[in-house]
């Protein structure tokens, strides 16, 4: 069996059966603000902190300083690791990431071999919708992307804008989450007038995976995944209720 | 130039480090040149193109592309063909990239940027 990439998160390598698989494509999808990007950064963090695995983040939004004040504040010291060549904050556009991963000897698979770089994040695949005019096209341009770095032998780390702040986003039949080797859908529900966070592996590829949907919060340290929602129903909703009420509404009510 | 104001130009770079000037004088003698290289400075693995620089530096693409090449021509960046793009880096030459970081680092001192953005307006007159 194939060694597994630790994200090193409490809870969600458990979740995950382990950890992602090595050199595969692994999508983060959630609304803004429910750590897709926390999530990532703790991945290449713990990926050079713990498991001696240098990484790469390709940014396609925030300057890396934005990254460096982050993870400060989690504690993870990015400044120093890119000054020891354990990390690369790479930021560039999907268009120029595309093309240079199309060629032998390109900017990314220089950084690569300099710093032996396993893991990468990349911030985020909503940008790639700039550079494809239909859903195809985009689907094309990300199996080209995922495949490039593959080949480079990395283990990618996607995020992606959901549209919805809270309950479930559509997946058309185009969608690029279906190229990925792992889905894991990040969401707020509202549970006795509080928002919280819910966690949800949604598949991962020749692997078994947790199938409930956990809570988990984003602390001082970074991310820790707690307990699964006992005794609600219609978590994905964003509203979900007690089981026994939607027992009553479905069999008593009526 | 008045010989007053000739005066003030020697007194004001006088005391300057001759390498930093030198730097000033050939390399980043406009404001847009100092906007990309410090853009460079605080992303030193960015490769993008002029259009994309341009967004992020918050500038005119037509206005920094002749720039761009004038950093290029100086040694400051290196310019590569990816696919059908042109792209943009910070140089790989360490001894570029250490005066690169001389230069930010001395901005950091109002003293220093004081006579930095006069001798760039005074070039550009």
């Amino acid at each position: 069996m194939n060694e597994r990439m630790k994200t090193g998160i409490t809870g969600l390598d458990e979740m995950l059966g382990g950890g992602f698989l090595p050199e595969t494509a692994n999508l983060v999808e959630g609304a803004p603000g429910t750590g897709k990007s926390t999530l990532g950064m703790q991945f290449i963090a713990n990926g050079i902190l713990h498991y001696n695995q240098p990484g790469l983040i390709l940014t396609f939004e925030e300057f890396p300083q934005q990254y460096y004040r982050d993870a400060e504040a989690f504690g993870w010291p990015f400044r120093d690791l890119e000054k020891a060549d354990k990390l690369r904050v790479i930021m560039t556009s999907p268009e120029v990431s595309q093309a240079d991963l199309e060629h032998v000897g390109g900017r990314i698979e220089s950084l690569v071999r300099e710093i032996g770089a396993r893991r990468i994040l990349v911030d985020s695949l909503s940008h790639f919708e700039r550079v494809a005019s239909s859903p195809i096209e985009l689907r094309t341009a990300v199996f080209g992307f995922v495949n490039a770095l593959k080949r480079e032998g990395l283990t990618t780390l996607l995020t992606r804008e959901s549209a919805a702040l809270i309950g479930e986003g559509d997946l058309g039949e185009e969608d690029v989450a279906f190229l990925m080797d792992s889905f894991v859908m990040l969401r707020y529900v509202e549970i006795d007038s509080a928002v919280r966070k819910a966690v949800l592996v949604l598949k991962v590829r020749g692997s078994d995976h947790a199938k409930d949907i956990r809570q988990f919060e984003i602390t001082t340290t970074g991310i820790e995944v707690r307990s699964k929602f006992e005794g609600r129903e219609g978590i994905l909703s964003g509203s979900p209720h007690r089981m026994a009420e939607s027992f009553v509404e479905a069999f008593v009510r009526r | 130039m008045s010989n007053a104001g000739s005066d003030l130009a020697a007194r004001l770079m006088g005391d300057m480090d001759p390498e930093l000037l030198d730097f000033l004088k050939t390399k980043v003698n406009s404001f847009i040149k100092w906007d990309l290289v410090r853009f460079f400075y605080e992303n030193p693995n960015s490769t993008d193109t002029a259009e994309n620089v341009a967004r992020y530096v918050g500038r005119d693409a037509s206005a920094i592309e002749a720039e761009l090449g004038e950093l290029v021509g100086t040694g400051v960046l290196e310019r590569h063909r990816v696919g059908d793009l042109t792209v943009y880096s910070l140089a790989s030459d360490t001894n570029m990239r250490k005066l690169v970081d001389q230069f930010i680092l001395a901005c950091d001192d109002r003293q220093f940027r004081v006579k930095a953005i006069y001798h760039i307006i005074r070039g550009m007159r």
